[in-house]
């Protein structure tokens, strides 16, 4: 049984512009030990599912089912929920700054948490507790920072106060939401670092929501795409990388700068993400896609399975059997090159 | 800089002379020290002694730390800040102190483009009045002329000119990065310092910013100062990339001399701290983890200011200062400002300094556990 099963999540939250969809039937699993990345740009929901799960939407409206060791975290009473939440689950966000109460130590807020879980444990001990952990995660003189205030510590040494934090009780599962966008890339590395040691360490399965593809590549086992509040992709990395299906996915890897010394134009993905109150009909990726077909703008793909391989879904109208797939894009790129070339012709002609 | 730039120019014009030139710039901020009275002033040396080159046509990247000083060396460039030495040089006229009434007709000339999309807009004024302020400043086209104009730099820059009369709040923030390049582009400057133009922007639309300011580059022979923390998105965008830490150059070089020969040590550890995405390619290499946190500029470190981080540091780097020059038999377009530099295929990961430990910064916890 998976640690965590998530099943046909919807979100939506009521506001004066309308009804904004932010998660629309959303299903995942994580197993222990495993690490899970969700990409996605601003608005594809993956912030609100997570959160969500977790019980800290308040206000919207949910259905679907969270399995979390067969415990269904939708439907927990709150008492149950907050005996999880932290102990069992733990989190991390993307602003360190502001997860940190400023009026109070760092090594207070990490024992109070400790001490609302583990009522047996002294202040004494959970304040060494307090202090091992920031040792774990490469604070220096932890035994001195432990009264320092989030002010005094740097973005880097905050968030990895918040791992510690979130780390504290050996939580099953860890949930980091954009845990190093904030952060330097020097600095980056050593929390990703810390994150990997204490994962392999303890068997903590993480869920990585980023946007940064380069982050997701390096750390995670399996991943999902997002796009518009439903999951575009999923499959493990390297078939996500190399062997994408769903054109989403292609064009966020197309909109990267190559890592070489070639310097070709980069391929955007045109237009904008779709406002979460009018969603287009059928795909929701349609308005924007390359390979956009008559059917995509008035049926909703399922995710479904691609031939070559049944943990590799895509939620797409492009034919699944590869030969098929690799025909009809020859086919669309060909017609996409010579739009292109008419476009950038009198820009060539100038230069 | 010599001219033996390698490499090419993605759409320059007849590039080549100097169009600004930075000697010895420093800026320093007051800060209050504990004791409220009789307190002795301290300074941020946000810049301290920079000098820099960016010729016609081209694009300068700077990358470097959150507070390596790298944003206030662009607000010193167009002036937005006074500085405390050194001397600005654009297009020819020193501008380090002129003052405002002088400097206006130079500020047409150079331009910013802010992180911030959000933060930089009105929100309470339509997008026309915005794009339309350098005319309004500048007391240039007024009525139907200005509105013709701020529809062609509309048009310029990819956005619909009969939304003109739209707030700010109605566009995404790509939408927004394009009203900013807009207004930047009024007078068609001859510079245009971009201070993080992309990292608030998703990936696919941070790609059509990117493609838009180098057309725009290619059509209009604009100069680029690009700061940006992205390293990936600096190399494709950059003909040569200077490298800042604690507001000193360590590092400057074309760009794919950088990232194929960096000499710095602190250049090596950035440049391998970036996640690559490509999952066959990034487990192969060899990750530089630095140890700790950048000090205070406030008091920065004697000699080489990476020294405390520094895997190869020795004694003479907590001693000397070193200077920024060609090494290892570099081109003149390449300088490293480092008394051990990195040779070609060294591995500094597993380097030890041989300073003492008091004089470095201990990271217990990651620097055993790696």
């Amino acid at each position: 049984m998976a640690l965590l099963e998530v099943q046909d999540l919807h979100v939506s939250f009521r506001t004066a512009d309308g009804i904004v969809k932010a998660v629309r039937g959303v299903s995942f699993q994580v197993d222990r030990g495993q690490t899970l990345g969700i990409v996605g740009e601003s608005g594809s929901g993956k912030s609100v599912a997570t959160q969500t799960i977790m019980g800290l939407t308040r206000g919207a409206r949910v259905s679907g089912r969270a399995l979390f060791e067969g415990d269904d975290l939708l439907t927990m009473k709150h008492d149950q929920m907050q005996d999880t939440r932290g102990a069992k689950v733990g989190m991390i966000f993307q602003d360190p700054l502001s997860s940190l109460h400023p009026f109070y130590k760092v090594g207070w807020q990490i024992v109070e948490m400790i001490r609302l879980h583990d009522h047996q444990m002294s202040k004494a001990q959970a304040r060494q507790r307090a202090v091992d952990l920031l040792k774990l995660v490469g604070i220096p003189q932890a035994d001195m920072r432990v009264d320092d205030f989030p002010h005094q510590f740097s973005g880097g040494m905050r968030q990895r106060a918040m791992i510690a934090m979130a780390m504290a009780l050996n939580p099953m599962l860890l949930i980091a939401d954009e845990p190093t966008t904030a952060l330097d890339v020097t600095v980056q590395a050593q929390v990703l670092q810390v994150i990997i040691r204490l994962q392999q360490e303890f068997g903590t399965a993480v869920i990585l929501i980023t946007h940064d593809l380069g982050v997701i590549a390096e750390v995670a086992d399996d991943v999902i795409v997002m796009y518009g509040g439903q999951v575009m992709e999923q499959a493990d990395r390297l078939t996500i990388f190399n062997h994408h299906h769903h054109p989403y996915t292609e064009g966020l890897l197309d909109s990267l700068p190559a890592h070489s010394a070639e310097r070709v134009r980069l391929r955007p993905i045109p237009g904008q993400p779709p406002s979460p109150i009018t969603l287009p009909g059928g795909c929701p990726f349609n308005p924007r896609c390359a390979y956009v077909m008559d059917r995509c703008r008035k049926e909703v793909p399922p995710l479904a399975p691609t031939d070559t391989d049944s943990t590799h879904l895509s939620a797409c109208w492009l034919p699944r059997a590869k030969a098929a797939r690799g025909e009809l894009r020859t086919k669309m790129l060909v017609q996409r090159a010579a739009t292109e070339q008419l476009v950038q012709a009198p820009a060539q002609a100038e230069a | 800089m010599s001219t033996d730039m390698t490499a090419p120019a993605p759409g320059a014009t007849a590039a080549g002379d100097v169009l600004l030139k930075i000697e010895n710039l420093v800026k320093y901020f007051p800060v209050q020290s504990g004791k409220l009275i009789q307190g002795r002033r301290d300074f941020v040396h946000a810049v301290d002694g920079v000098d820099l080159e960016v010729r016609r046509g081209e694009t300068l990247g700077l990358v470097g730390e959150t507070g390596c000083g790298k944003s206030t060396l662009a607000r010193c460039v167009t002036r937005l800040h006074d500085i405390t030495a050194g001397r600005i040089i654009f297009d020819g006229v020193d501008i380090s102190t002129l003052p405002p009434r002088q400097m206006r007709p130079h500020r047409r000339e150079m331009q910013m483009i802010f992180q911030d999309p959000y933060g930089s807009l009105n929100p309470r004024r339509r997008v026309g009045s915005i794009i339309g302020d350098p005319f309004a400043i500048h007391n240039i086209a007024s009525g139907a002329d200005r509105k013709r104009r701020v529809q062609h730099l509309m048009e310029l820059v990819g956005l619909n000119p009969e939304h003109f009369n739209r707030f700010p709040a109605e566009f995404s923030g790509g939408q927004r990065q394009r009203i900013g390049v807009a207004r930047a582009l009024a007078f068609t400057p001859k510079l245009i310092v971009c201070d993080e133009p992309v990292s608030a922007l998703d990936v696919s639309i941070q790609a059509q910013i990117i493609n838009l300011l180098s057309d725009l580059q290619r059509e209009l022979g604009l100069t680029y100062i690009f700061i940006a923390h992205d390293l990936s998105v600096v190399r494709h965008v950059s003909n040569s990339v200077a490298v800042m830490y604690l507001g000193k150059i360590t590092e400057q070089a074309p760009v794919d001399q950088l990232w194929d020969h960096p000499r710095h040590p602190y250049t090596d550890a950035l440049l391998s701290a970036v996640p690559i995405p490509d999952p066959d390619r990034g487990g192969a290499r060899e990750r530089i983890i630095l140890v700790g946190d950048v000090p205070s500029p406030v008091n920065p470190p004697s000699g080489c200011r990476f020294h405390p981080r520094c895997p190869k540091a020795r004694q003479q780097c907590v001693d000397e200062v070193p200077e920024l020059e060609p090494r290892l038999g570099d081109a003149t377009a390449h300088i490293a400002a480092c008394h051990f530099p990195v040779a070609d295929g060294e591995d500094i990961s597993k380097s030890k300094p041989s300073i003492g430990a008091d004089q470095r910064v201990i990271e217990s916890g990651v620097a055993s556990g790696s």
